[in-house]
């Protein structure tokens, strides 16, 4: 074998040999229909697949690119949504009334422009915990990105928390599992507010209190934001009803209740930051009645 | 060199006007199985001191010849080609220890005798056939068609490579 190997090398016959199938390959495919047909096909076949595994390496690398601009797309989709909810408002409702420039209604005219509530802004979570009585997460955006202190956190899937301490690129998030969270909810079938707490254990339920027990809450219902904590925009889900819906021992007048959270806390990955424009005029008003108490 | 040109150029024309007139009208009435393919023995016959990359060329030039008769341009010509390759690793195989004397002219039985002859030419033949139908079907899908064509054309083969031999023993 050796022997036949020091021969091959030795003498141009196997690059003579090389050079002459290629050509006859060329002939073959060349003037032979059948032929022809079999390497055009295989030709296609391989051409194909090799095109496709391209296309595939090439989707998966522009994956991170793409998603990154597809968030984008989806906060400044979100904006819009949370301020289309603030537009179905009736015209009473002080929001709605926020919503009209006041420096653009003129003489005689009055032009209804309107002026978003609510600003996205998408941030990743890099820390998260949900065993503890208190619970926190860490977000990759601060100070610099225009992150300020209460500002609410919500997934597609639910609400995550609260905005508390801001670096200026790195925020603590109060998890909606902190014993010191209080989201304002509301049941979506009767629009009556409440408060969602969360007392500890299972990281996927929280308790609903303060709903007036004359209304006949079932299992199932959905629970949303009521909007009225100035923090999360109306009508995002939080989850639904679930268990037995009780009489508050503490205060016999209102229900108590479990919610499953639709978004689970222990999944928490890409989020939205929402900034509420009229936070500080809102905060501010509030500030004059909080004397009169 | 000279003195061996016009043997082989006899050859030649000989085993293509026998291929192309005789054998291959017993394919077409026969059928598909009954592949007989003598004219590889004009390679075989070339003189031994031809260096391989000739052997390469004249066996892609004798397949070519055959392929315009056949037609089945560059089938028989790339099958030729690899045949002239191939001599030369057989020969290499069979060689005797020491090497080849040089004073054979060719290799046919006159002067190697008819056991080396037969053994060289079968394994020879084996190779050119499993590669002319290789290319012909031109996939590897049909490769038990292929073996099989080759084992039929290969026994049937062999046949007239003896009667060839035993009737003209080429001796340049």
């Amino acid at each position: 074998m050796g022997k036949i190997l020091q021969l091959l090398l030795r003498n141009g016959g196997f690059v003579t040999l090389v050079l002459v199938e290629a050509f006859c390959f060329f002939l073959i495919v060349q003037f032979n229909e059948r032929q022809n047909a079999i390497f055009t096909h295989s030709a296609g076949i391989l051409a194909g697949g090799t095109l496709e595994k391209r296309q595939q390496f090439a989707d998966y690398i522009g994956l991170r690119e793409r998603m990154d601009s597809l968030s984008k797309i989806n906060a400044r989709l979100q904006t819009d949504l949370a301020n289309a909810r603030i537009v179905k408002i009736p015209r009473r409702d002080t929001s709605y009334i926020a919503l009209f420039d006041s420096l653009n209604r003129t003489d005689s005219v009055r032009r209804k422009v309107m002026r978003p509530l609510y600003e996205y802004y998408t941030a990743t979570v890099i820390s998260n915990s949900i065993s503890s009585a208190n619970n926190w997460l860490m977000i990759n955006r601060g100070s610099k990105d225009q992150i300020t202190p209460n500002m609410a956190v919500v997934t597609n899937n639910g609400i995550v928390g609260i905005v508390r301490h801001v670096d200026p690129n790195f925020s603590m998030v109060m998890s909606v599992l902190h014993r010191q969270a209080k989201i304002s909810v509301a049941l979506s079938r009767f629009n009556s507010f409440g408060s969602l707490i969360w007392e500890g254990g299972d990281p996927n339920v929280m308790t609903l209190k303060y709903i007036p027990k004359h209304f006949a809450v079932k299992p199932g219902d959905e629970v949303v934001t009521s909007g009225f904590s100035q923090m999360f925009p109306r009508k995002i889900l939080i989850g639904h009803v679930e268990g037995d819906i009780a009489q508050d021992p503490e205060n016999p007048y209102f229900l108590v209740m479990k919610v499953r959270l639709s978004q689970d806390m222990s999944t928490v990955g890409d989020v939205y930051v929402v900034k509420n424009i009229f936070q500080p005029e809102q905060d501010s008003i509030q500030v004059k009645v909080r004397d009169e108490q | 060199m000279n003195n061996n040109f016009f043997p082989n150029l006899w050859r030649f024309l000989g085993l293509v006007a026998v291929q192309v007139l005789l054998l291959k009208q017993l394919t077409v009435s026969v059928g598909e199985y009954f592949n007989i393919l003598l004219y590889p023995l004009f390679i075989l016959f070339l003189p031994m001191q031809l260096a391989t990359p000739y052997l390469v060329l004249m066996g892609f030039a004798v397949g070519l010849t055959v392929d315009f008769f056949y037609p089945s341009i560059g089938v028989h010509a790339s099958a030729g080609a690899f045949s002239g390759f191939f001599r030369f690793i057989v020969f290499a195989m069979f060689a005797p220890k020491g090497g080849y004397s040089g004073k054979e002219p060719i290799f046919s039985p006159a002067h190697m005798g008819w056991q080396l002859f037969l053994q060289v030419s079968a394994l020879f033949f084996l190779g050119h056939l499993f590669w002319y139908f290789s290319v012909d079907d031109f996939t590897v899908v049909y490769f038990g068609t292929v073996t099989l064509k080759t084992f039929f054309g290969w026994v049937l083969t062999m046949i007239f490579v003896w009667l060839y031999t035993a009737m003209f023993n080429p001796k340049n």
